[in-house]
């Protein structure tokens, strides 16, 4: 098929491409033209519109057109989620959603200066993805530094630094952290408890990196709420219905899969190797 | 002149590449090998080794070899200033340094996963650099959000 958009392409318009003729049609011809022009040349060339407003493949709410793609085909892989919160970040000016939406932002803008031939763009962006779908799939959790008495000699001299600047926690840093803990059940957003600690959301979106070990507010969270699910699983008999209740998690399936994410098995199946129901004896 | 370092290069070994081609030798040669053979082959190759401990052009305190190129050959673009941050941030894991980095080591590693022969990599990755230096230099106050003139 024919997909046609907006000439002068920055995320978007080269993630969708990139989604399209990866997972969806891989003979798919990309076309761009002047945004005025797309939904006449749409017609004459029989092309299917996208990123563009008043068409099926769009945005909707807070979602940009890669996320229609990847909700309409039904494409299921754990890899493009990750991926499509980093091209929404970026698309759409919401950098703190992803840590990697600013990098990934500085070098599309970058190409598009390069390159002003939109096709040119396009096949440097295909390898740019192509990269991207490869770290999210096989390399998220890899740490740059090599080796392991590398990074001990990095932490120690991290820790000496701080030692000497007298590095002070901020109030709201241990304020925000007891208030993470106790609401932990809950569905805790940046916003609601930003305003708790009076504190502006975007200040502390900004710094949480360096006062948390985690990239993010959200990453955060989500590794409390696991800790906390691995704990609740050993520890007790509660459902998993009442575990993912009191670790905060909206429904079972969406806790069966975030637990799977992070731990690599079924809450289920942890508990049966874990759980204290199922004490090993030695024999 | 020829550069050499060790094999598989991630971030530092592609970057500084790129920033010796740009400003302190057009002409440079870039070669990759595995990390035991670089001083040998340098000698018999008469070429400068360098991302390596035990040799002038290294990491030094916390800065990377990136940062002492720019110091050593006087390079004063701001561009390539701001770059260094980003680049120190993604070579050394302090991710908090600049809000680009975890982009970029993203992007990197996977390019490094994808191409297993270290100059198409190089290739590839010259580009990646060209980009944000272009960025750095003319497109950084551009915010980009999906409101489309209607």
């Amino acid at each position: 098929m024919k997909w046609i958009t907006r000439e002068r392409p920055k995320i978007d318009r080269i993630a969708c491409p990139w989604l399209i003729k990866r997972f969806v049609d891989k003979d798919a011809e990309i076309i761009y033209v002047p945004q005025d022009e797309v939904k006449t040349q749409a017609m004459q060339q029989n092309a299917i519109p996208f990123d563009v407003p008043d068409v099926e493949y769009t945005h909707y709410g807070s979602e940009c057109t890669f996320d229609y793609i990847l909700k309409k085909h039904s494409v299921n892989d754990l890899a493009l989620k990750v991926i499509a919160k980093i091209v929404r970040g970026a698309d759409t000016d919401q950098h703190h959603i992803a840590p990697q939406a600013s990098g990934l932002w500085s070098i599309s803008a970058g190409l598009s200066y390069n390159y002003k031939d939109d096709q040119e763009q396009l096949k440097q962006g295909m390898i740019l993805y192509d990269a991207l779908y490869s770290w999210a799939k096989y390399l998220q959790h890899e740490k740059h530094t090599q080796s392991e008495s590398e990074k001990l000699l990095l932490e120690i001299h991290q820790k000496f630094l701080n030692a000497k600047s007298g590095k002070k926690i901020p109030v709201w840093v241990e304020e925000l952290k007891s208030m993470i803990q106790d609401q932990i059940d809950t569905s805790l957003t940046l916003k609601e408890i930003s305003k708790q600690i009076d504190i502006n959301p975007s200040y502390v979106s900004r710094e949480f990196s360096k006062h948390f070990d985690q990239p993010s507010f959200g990453e955060y969270v989500r590794n409390l709420r696991i800790e906390k699910a691995k704990e609740l699983l050993r520890e007790t008999k509660n459902t998993l219905t009442e575990v993912a209740y009191l670790t905060g998690f909206s429904d079972q399936s969406h806790f069966t899969r975030i637990f799977k994410k992070h731990t690599g098995e079924n809450p289920s199946v942890f508990r049966k190797r874990l759980g204290k129901s199922n004490s090993r004896t030695k024999g | 002149m020829k550069w050499i370092t060790r094999e598989r290069p991630k971030i530092d070994r592609i970057a500084c590449p790129w920033l010796i081609k740009n400003f302190v030798d057009h002409d440079a040669e870039f070669i990759y090998v595995p990390r035991d053979q670089v001083f040998q082959k340098a000698k018999e190759l008469n070429a400068i080794p360098y991302d390596l401990p035990g040799t002038e052009y290294t990491h030094e305190s916390d800065n990377c070899t990136f940062d002492y190129i720019i110091k050593k050959h006087d390079v004063t673009d701001a561009a390539v200033l701001q770059m260094a941050t980003i680049i120190r941030a993604a070579d050394t894991d302090r991710f908090d340094l600049a809000p680009q980095a975890s982009g970029l080591w993203a992007i990197s590693a996977g390019l490094s996963q994808l191409y297993k022969d270290d100059l198409e990599q190089l290739a590839i990755g010259l580009k990646v650099y060209d980009a944000l230096y272009a960025w750095a230099k003319f497109a950084q106050q551009e915010k980009h959000s999906w409101n489309p003139v209607v």
